[in-house]
C-alpha cells in the first residue's frame, strides 16, 4: 500500500498533462507532420529524376545484385544496391515511385467514386434501388477478385486502363456496401427529417447533408482503398498480369526481388519497405483527417 | 378570426404486411391566427402522426384513409391529395423533439438559416441572409448572436440549440408553427422559457402554434385549447381552463390522476 504511494506521489501534482499531449497529437497539426513525409516522398519521386543526381538506371551487368552501399562490398555508386540485372536500386525505386502513388491514387479514386455513389443511392432511396444495388454489391464480393482480374486481363491485355478498370470493379463493392449502411443510420437521423419539414429537396439533402457526415467514413475509406490499391497492384504485378516490362512499380519490383530473397535481400526489401511507409502513412493521415473533418471531435 | 389550420374528419392507417392499422381516427382540430392549441396524450396516441400529417412527413406505408387538411382555406391534405411540398418550411414550420439532433451537426447555425432563407425567400441577397438570421435570433430572445451564429449545433447549451431550431422554423415567416415535443428534452426551467417564448411569439407575430406534448400541466401553463388524443381519436377537446378543471371524459382524468403531486 504504501509502495504504491510512493509511486504515485512524483504524478500527483501534474494530472493533465496526458490530456495536453493527447490535444497536441490530434487535428490540424497530425495531420501536417503525416502529410509532411508523405509530401517529400511524392517530391522527390517526381522531382528526383529530373536532377540527374540519381545513378545511371540502366543495365550493367558487371555490377549484378550488388548489396547497398552501407554492406560489405557495396559501393556509393548504387546507394541500394542492385538487381540481378545490374539496375540501380535507388534509379528503380524512385521512377517506380511515380507509377505506384499514381496508381494507388487513380486506383483509390476509381473504387470510391462509384462505389460512394451507389450506396448512398441505395441507402437514401431504398426500395427497388437499395436492392439492385445491394444484390449487384453481393454478386460483387461473391466473385474472387483474381477471378475477375484473370478474365479482364486476359481478354484486354495487361495496361494500366485494365489495371485501373480491375481495380476499380474490385474495390467499389466493400465500399458501396459500408457507405450504404452509413447512408441507412444518418437518414434516420432528425435532422434529415428537419430538413425535410423545412422544404429541403432530397437532392439536396442527400448531397449537401448527407454525403458531409460521410465524409469521414468515405476518406477513412479512401485512404484504406489507397493502400489496397498498391497491395492489389503489387499482387497481379507479382503474377505478371500488373505492371509489366519496360514499365516496373514497387509491386513489381518486390515480385522480381522475391526469387533472390536468400541471396540478395535488398533488391525485394527496399521496395517492400517502401509499400509499408507509404501505406502506413496514408492510413494514418486518413485517421487524422478523420477527427479533423467532424468539428465534434476537433478541439480548439 | 380566420381558421388558419383546419382538419376535418381525418383519417389515416398505415399498411402493415398482414394489416391494416388505423393511426387517426376522424380527428378534428382547428388552429387560429394567434391561438395555441396543444394536442396532448400517452406515447402511440397518434400525436407525432397528426403533427406531420399536416407538413406530409409520413411514412411510406401511411395513408389518409378519409377527411381533409386545409391551410388558410386552401385543401392541402386529402385521400389521395398531397400538396404539402408546397407550404413545407414556408408557410408551415416545424420544430422537433430533440435540437441536438435535428440540426446537421457539421454545418454551423449560420449556415442553417442560410439555407431555409435561400430557399424559401427567392433572391435574396447576403447581407439580407445575414440581417434576417440576426433578427430571427434576437427575436428568440438571444443575446450574443455572433457568437451563436458561428457555434456548431453541440457548442451550444441544450436550451440555446432549441432556440435556435424554433428560430429556423420561424426565420421564414411562417403562418402556423408545429412543435413535436419540443420541450421534452429540455429540463424544467429551460422548458419554462421556451415555453414563454412560444408564447411571446404567438402574440408578437400573429403565428398560429400546434403544440404537440405529453406533458399536461405544460399544455394547460401555454395552450388556450387542449385537444386530448387516446388511440387515434380526440377524445376530449376544449379551453385549456375547460379540460382540466371538469374533465368529462374518463381518459382525462385518469392523465390528470397520473400526474405525480407534491404531497
Amino acid at each position: 500500500m504504501s509502495e504504491l504511494e510512493i509511486e504515485l506521489a512524483p504524478h500527483a501534482g501534474e494530472p493533465l498533462k496526458p490530456a495536453k499531449d493527447r490535444r497536441r497529437r490530434t487535428s490540424r497539426t497530425s495531420v501536417f507532420w503525416l502529410g509532411l513525409p508523405l509530401g517529400v516522398i511524392t517530391f522527390l519521386v517526381f522531382v528526383l529524376p529530373l536532377t540527374g543526381l540519381l545513378p545511371d538506371g540502366g543495365q550493367d551487368l558487371t555490377a549484378t545484385r550488388l548489396p547497398p552501399a552501407f554492406l560489405d562490398g557495396g559501393t556509393w555508386a548504387h546507394p541500394l544496391g542492385t538487381n540481378k540485372l545490374g539496375q540501380d536500386g535507388l534509379t528503380q525505386l524512385v521512377e517506380s515511385g511515380r507509377l505506384t502513388i499514381m496508381i494507388g491514387l487513380v486506383g483509390a479514386l476509381v473504387a470510391i467514386g462509384p462505389g460512394t455513389l451507389l450506396g448512398l443511392l441505395a441507402g437514401y432511396c431504398r426500395g427497388w434501388v437499395d436492392k439492385t444495388i445491394s444484390i449487384l454489391i453481393d454478386a460483387q464480393l461473391a466473385l474472387p477478385f483474381i477471378l475477375i482480374a484473370l478474365a479482364i486481363i486476359a481478354n484486354r491485355g495487361s495496361s494500366l486502363p485494365v489495371l485501373f478498370l480491375v481495380l476499380a470493379l474490385t474495390g467499389w463493392a466493400s465500399c458501396a456496401r459500408v457507405t450504404r449502411s452509413a447512408t441507412l443510420s444518418i437518414r434516420e437521423r432528425q435532422f434529415v427529417l428537419g430538413l425535410r419539414a423545412a422544404g429541403a429537396s432530397e437532392a439536396r439533402i442527400v448531397f449537401r447533408h448527407v454525403l458531409p457526415n460521410l465524409a469521414g467514413t468515405v476518406v477513412a475509406l479512401a485512404t484504406l482503398q489507397v493502400g489496397t490499391a498498391i497491395l492489389v497492384e503489387s499482387a497481379l504485378s507479382f503474377l505478371g498480369l500488373g505492371v509489366v516490362p519496360p514499365h516496373s512499380s514497387w509491386g513489381s519490383m518486390l515480385a522480381a526481388g522475391q526469387d533472390e530473397l536468400s541471396h540478395s535481400w535488398w533488391i525485394a526489401f527496399f521496395p517492400g519497405l517502401a509499400i509499408t511507409v507509404l501505406v502506413l502513412l496514408v492510413n494514418l493521415i486518413g485517421d487524422a483527417l478523420l477527427t479533423h473533418n467532424d468539428p465534434r471531435k476537433r478541439r480548439r | 378570426m380566420t381558421e388558419l389550420l383546419t382538419i376535418s374528419g381525418l383519417s389515416i392507417s398505415a399498411r402493415l404486411a398482414d394489416c391494416d392499422l388505423r393511426l387517426l381516427d376522424d380527428v378534428d382540430l382547428a388552429v387560429r391566427r394567434g391561438q395555441i392549441v396543444g394536442v396532448v396524450g400517452e406515447s402511440g396516441s397518434g400525436k407525432t402522426t397528426l403533427a406531420r400529417s399536416v407538413v406530409g412527413l409520413l411514412e411510406k406505408n401511411v395513408r389518409v384513409d378519409g377527411g381533409s387538411i386545409s391551410l388558410a382555406g386552401e385543401q392541402v391534405v386529402a385521400p389521395g391529395v398531397d400538396l404539402t411540398a408546397g407550404v413545407r418550411g414556408g408557410q408551415v414550420g416545424m420544430v422537433f423533439q430533440d435540437a441536438s439532433r435535428s440540426l446537421n451537426p457539421l454545418m454551423k447555425v449560420r449556415a442553417h438559416l442560410a439555407e431555409v432563407l435561400h430557399r424559401h425567400v427567392p433572391g435574396i441577397d447576403k447581407d439580407e441572409v445575414r440581417r434576417r438570421s440576426v433578427e430571427v435570433l434576437e427575436q428568440m430572445r438571444i443575446t450574443d448572436t455572433a457568437r451563436v451564429l458561428d457555434s456548431y449545433p453541440h457548442q451550444l447549451s441544450g436550451g440555446l440549440r432549441q432556440r435556435v431550431a424554433i428560430g429556423l422554423a420561424v426565420v421564414t415567416r411562417p403562418s402556423l408553427v408545429i412543435a413535436d415535443e419540443c420541450t421534452t428534452a429540455l429540463d424544467v426551467t429551460t422548458q419554462t422559457k421556451v415555453v414563454e417564448l412560444f408564447r411571446t411569439l404567438v402574440d408578437e407575430l400573429g403565428i398560429g402554434l400546434l403544440f404537440v406534448t405529453h406533458d399536461l400541466m405544460l399544455a394547460s401553463d401555454l395552450c388556450d385549447e387542449i385537444a386530448v388524443m387516446s388511440s387515434g381519436r380526440v377524445v376530449e377537446q376544449g379551453t385549456a381552463l375547460h379540460v382540466l378543471e371538469s374533465p368529462e371524459q374518463d381518459y382525462t382524468r385518469r392523465l390528470l390522476a397520473a400526474i405525480p403531486a407534491w404531497n
